[in-house]
């Protein structure tokens, strides 16, 4: 599926040389720091490190990757109940349970709506059925898959999220599974500049 | 003597390793510090915030990664977290287009040429993730993967801020360059 003409590829064009070289110019050109300045913040933070209790330091176990995983899952497990009959039914109507559903006869639709009474707006995107975790990515969240996941509505693969928007325009999109990028199919598109398929955009209403 | 070497002897408790340790990895944490704060006072605080937690956390440090890439790490979010605070007490880096044309070229206190203190000032503009991006790639010369690892931020997201910031900073030196 990675080759269809929806998902954004990053064929390592995605750099601008000349603008890179600029940039090393001018990180290259700031004369270098003394070894005395050197000194000094060694010094500075040993003494600091000095005034810290040394018995904290032995006690704290090294971290380990999965931690925060198990942490998660302990909140998921302990906050949702998924186990508790009916669950499923009820988390699918509990945050949008006034906002219309969105057809999936497609097998990927996109759709956007402001909401009124303030500056959220929903995306709704339906993927087929096995798709694990959808998330929006866009200039508002920095393009971190982590930090918008989406919502899935229900088992006809409807996946939802309201993110709170500034009017003006925002370019945005969809990731699937952690890996896929995709355009969303029902909204204006960013022109290809170069970088791959074209993104989507929202130009939000103005007030 | 390399890196493991002075890690090792710095959690046997020689500090005179962890000062080499320092001597050799300060003058690239303070350039990087310096680029994403463009103050120099804020550079010296987080460098040496960066350095300070560094030792602290040494015991912890896993030998598969490479020291520069740890400290990097840490180094990065004491950044993050410098600009949070300082964007509560500021606002220095504005985003209003209007108000970039006409603030004051900033008092870096370097010997820089017009061009670059063009360029300075346009990234100081910059959103902060995509500046960091763009300093970790262009300047440092990171790989994605790297970036990855050293953010915990995904490749794909890290390729984005890099394009975008890419297209901002050109924007904004159109209106700098003169």
């Amino acid at each position: 599926m990675s080759d269809r003409d929806d998902v954004l590829q990053f064929p390592g064009d995605a750099d601008d040389a000349a603008l890179g070289a600029r940039v090393a110019e001018l990180y290259r050109s700031l004369p270098p720091r003394t070894p005395a300045e050197a000194d000094r913040c060694a010094a500075a933070v040993l003494a600091e490190a000095a005034r810290i209790p040394q018995g904290w330091r032995a006690v704290m176990p090294r971290q380990r990757w999965w931690w925060g995983a198990a942490a998660a899952a302990l909140l998921v497990a302990v906050t949702m109940r998924p186990w508790r009959p009916g669950a499923a039914t009820r988390d699918a109507d509990s945050a949008f349970t006034s906002m219309s559903r969105v057809a999936s006869a497609a097998a990927l639709k996109g759709s956007i709506t402001p909401l009124a009474g303030g500056d959220a707006v929903r995306f709704d995107v339906t993927l087929p059925a096995g798709t694990k975790d959808v998330a929006i990515v866009g200039d508002f969240n920095g393009w971190d898959e982590n930090a918008t996941p989406m919502l899935l509505r229900s088992g006809d693969g409807a996946w939802t999220a309201q993110v709170a928007l500034p009017p003006g325009r925002h370019v945005y999109a969809f990731v699937v599974d952690g890996a896929r990028w995709l355009v969303d199919p029902m909204a204006p598109q960013v022109p290809d500049a170069g970088f791959g398929p074209a993104n989507a955009l929202v130009v939000d209403r103005t007030r | 003597m390399t890196d493991a070497e002075l890690v090792a002897r710095t959690r046997a408790g020689d500090a005179d390793a962890f000062g080499a340790l320092v001597s050799r990895y300060y003058d690239a944490c303070w350039r990087f510090a310096y680029h994403m704060l463009g103050e120099r006072a804020d550079a010296d605080d987080v460098v040496q915030d960066a350095f300070l937690r560094a030792y602290l956390a040494i015991g912890r440090y896993d030998e598969r990664d490479q020291f520069r890439g740890w400290l990097f790490r840490i180094l990065t979010n004491q950044c993050r977290n410098a600009i949070t605070s300082r964007s509560r007490r500021t606002r220095r880096f504005v985003q209003d287009e209007a108000a970039i044309e006409s603030a004051a070229t900033p008092v870096l206190g370097l010997q820089l040429g017009v061009e670059d203190a063009a360029l300075q000032r346009a990234l100081a503009q910059l959103d902060p993730l995509q500046r960091e991006a763009l300093l970790l790639k262009y300047a440092e010369g990171l790989e994605y993967t790297e970036m990855s690892r050293m953010t915990g931020v995904g490749e794909s997201a890290l390729k984005m801020r890099v394009k975008r910031g890419s297209e901002r900073l050109r924007a904004l030196l159109g209106k700098l360059d003169v």
